[in-house]
């Protein structure tokens, strides 16, 4: 034989090898096997919530050997929505995916990409369905119908330095004109006061979500359009975030959320606000943070709405109404709300868990959560991320970029409202 | 051989598989994506026909498809120009080198064969506030600009940005086209030009520029199109932002279709983007008239 000819077989016989190599792995016929789509890379990340998800996978794949198998279908948060939105419009929607609350469950929710599981959940999963938190299913029910369940939720605070606050010798500030004089009083001892990034709307949002609400802004009377955005308290509230913004730090435009975050866990800004999602985050990458990590509650503004209402969010599952393996679904979100999984999600992840009667050892927690949970035990009401409890996905999206704008300079409050206003007239007044 | 292709059912039957995998990949899509573009269609649901309100929508009332044209015409000229013109210019430099054509060759074509939504992360992290460029300006005393997050001006800096980093990324691709059809110029013709005279300079303007220009229609065509349909770098840098700024008709496609469920709308948005490249490319042929020379 030739060398050429050697060389081909060769060649070949390694390409044939790779192939094989890579292919995908091949069950018995009779493991039920089924995707789960997550918004995070399992095996790189560094966030504990993730890693704690990770183990559901792992741990149900081991204790249903040889019956059911998930296979995780991952990709990083800001190409999720995309992602999953393609696979459902392409008839190839995952056996169970992780959802926000809000205007994208609505979408898929009203195209009959989710599962109504009422009926699995109130007669066939009594039990299960009786473990969770009371009011825990009210922004994840559609005309009577159950379509997700709950993993954990979190709440946005802000989060301070307290050695930073020591070495200035200033107190957590309760309104926001206490808030403006203690940033001032940072700025002056060499500090960036909050960490925000511009980079990544939504962490800009919440702040104006939460001056927003603070200063009165109704939600449901501007759905209803009995208030408009250009009203006066969405343009105080918008005067608030540019008169806010000056605190952020030099680069607050063009950070990621990620480096805003590590802004503040290094070091060189006294304040975040953000989801208690991010406790895993900061004691993820920086666990001895946590001891001079405090948490407040984002201040209320002197005479106008309640100072007590909370940004919460869920993180949810929805199970495809096209599925074939709906006991498998079943087995795999209950994994997700187990005692194992729902004490890792509080000790360990930082985020509430979904289900009562749950035992915390809030020494082996973050101590951040404790802070957290106090201050949800005197919060008067909840919301949602504005971006997410807006009429579509798009308007989240328009008021995200108006508060950019508004950010950058680009914009006046009045001109940055009025752009929600217009989007409102054109698209969800009409 | 000839007798077979004199014969029509054998010439049928060598084009069918091609003709059929045309209609079914190009055709029948781009006639669906016509119709979508004429429907309020969510995917998810049967679409609903609604004449060209879309289209309506798109030209008088959304001014994000107004920032995407704009910002993908000036993609497209800037590109084009700049592409085109160093491109030739390296070509004609390797080919006129001794030594070292093949390294240089190589080191300019690298970029063209390396993942754009690599290269994409790559610069944003180059251009990112806190590391890269800024960092090095910032050791210099310089404080530098936000990359990717201006806003200003008619077209903003991030969009300059994404500019100069494709004609990095496709010089390479450019200039080895060039230099296929200028290395097959006959190299009698250019010493007869010197024979009589000619300087180099001559010799570019008189034999060169004329010969190569079938592949200036082809390189500037090929340019053109690829700038319109723009979509991995500007999504791997700036995803639009701010506030869609950076938006590319490619990205706003993206958005509209797989973050908004429009895909009535992406469709419609699309179908301009066919126009413009067949606009273009018939411009293209227009304008620079192509000479035969006999061999």
């Amino acid at each position: 034989m030739s060398k050429k000819k050697m060389l081909s077989v060769v060649l070949s016989a390694a390409i044939a090898a790779g192939a094989m190599a890579v292919s995908v792995p091949v069950y018995a016929d009779d493991v039920e096997e089924i995707t789960w789509m997550f918004w995070d890379d399992l095996e790189a990340t560094e966030d504990l919530i993730s890693q704690g998800y990770k183990e559901v996978v792992d741990r149900f794949n081991k204790e249903y050997e040889g019956k059911y198998h998930v296979t995780p279908i991952t990709t990083n948060l800001e190409e999720y929505d995309g992602k999953l939105n393609a696979l459902i419009a392409a008839g190839q929607t995952p056996d169970v995916y992780i959802c926000n609350p809000g205007p994208n469950m609505d979408v898929y929710v009203e195209a009959g990409a989710a599962a109504d599981l009422t009926d699995i959940l109130e007669n066939q999963e009594t039990e299960w369905y009786e473990s969770f938190t009371d009011g825990i299913f009210e922004r994840l029910t559609y005309d009577g119908k159950i379509m997700a369940v709950p993993t954990n939720y979190a709440a946005a605070c802000t989060y301070y330095n307290t050695e930073i606050f020591e070495e200035v010798g200033v107190e957590v500030p309760t309104t926001y004109d206490e808030l403006l004089e203690v940033c001032q009083k940072i700025k002056d001892a060499g500090y960036d006061p909050i960490s925000c990034s511009g980079g990544t709307a939504w962490c800009l949002s919440m702040i104006a979500g939460y001056l927003c609400d603070r200063q009165g802004v109704d939600l449901n009377a501007i759905a209803d359009h009995s208030a408009n955005w250009t009203d006066e308290v969405c343009i105080e509230a918008g005067k608030k975030l540019q008169e806010l913004a000056q605190y952020f730090q030099p680069t607050a435009a063009g950070d990621s959320n990620d480096q805003a975050v590590a802004n503040f866990y290094n070091g060189e800004a006294a304040m975040l606000v953000q989801g208690s999602w991010v406790i895993a985050q900061i004691n993820g990458n920086k666990p001895e943070f946590e001891e001079k990590c405090g948490v407040f509650q984002f201040p209320g503004i002197e005479g106008a709405n309640d100072p007590n209402r909370m940004i919460v969010k869920t993180d949810n599952l929805l199970m495809s109404s096209k599925t074939e393996h709906q006991d498998a679904c079943i087995a795999f979100m209950k994994m997700f709300t187990d005692e194992t999984a729902q004490k890792y999600t509080a000790e360990v992840g930082g985020k509430f868990p979904v289900v009562k009667d749950l035992e915390i050892d809030y020494d082996a927690a973050p101590a951040q959560l404790k802070y957290v949970d106090d201050i949800m035990a005197t919060a008067t009401g909840t919301f949602g991320f504005y971006n997410e409890s807006l009429d579509s996905v798009e308007a989240g999206d328009c008021f995200d970029n108006a508060m950019v704008d508004l950010f950058l300079g680009n914009q006046t409050p009045e001109e940055a409202f009025q752009t929600v206003q217009t989007f409102y007239e054109d698209n969800v007044w009409e | 051989m000839d007798k077979i292709l004199r014969n029509k059912k054998a010439i049928c039957i060598f084009i069918a598989p091609s003709l059929i995998m045309f209609v079914l990949v190009l055709i029948i899509p781009m006639v669906q994506m016509f119709y979508y573009s004429l429907c309020d269609y969510a995917a998810l649901t049967p679409p609903n026909f609604i004449g060209l309100d879309n289209y309506k929508k798109l030209f008088f009332n959304d001014s994000t498809f107004r920032i995407a044209l704009k910002n993908s015409i000036f993609f497209m000229i800037f590109s084009g120009v700049t592409q085109q013109i160093f491109g030739l210019l390296l070509a004609v430099l390797l080919t006129n080198i001794p030594r070292g054509r093949n390294v240089f060759k190589n080191i300019f074509y690298l970029p063209c064969v390396l993942s754009s939504a690599a290269l994409g992360l790559l610069w944003a992290f180059m251009f990112n506030p806190k590391i890269g460029i800024n960092n090095l300006l910032a050791k210099m005393g310089i404080e530098g600009p936000l990359w990717l997050m201006e806003s200003t001006g008619f077209i903003v800096l991030p969009m300059w940005v994404i500019a100069f980093v494709a004609l990095w990324q496709y010089l390479g691709q450019n200039m080895m086209l060039y230099m296929a059809q200028i290395t097959g110029i006959s190299r009698d013709i250019y010493e007869a030009a010197s024979i009589d005279g000619a300087s180099k300079v001559k010799a570019f303007r008189y034999i060169t520029l004329p010969l190569i220009k079938p592949m200036v229609v082809t390189s500037l065509s090929l340019n053109c199109i690829g700038s319109l349909k723009f979509f991995d770098l500007v999504y791997n840098m700036t995803q639009g932002g701010p506030s869609h700024r950076t938006e590319v008709l490619a990205t706003q496609l993206y958005a509209e279709g797989f973050n908004y469920f429009k895909y009535g709308y992406a469709s419609a948005i699309s179908v301009i983007l066919l126009v413009m490249c067949l606009i273009v490319t018939l411009l293209v042929k227009k304008v620079i008239k192509v000479e035969t020379y006999e061999g």
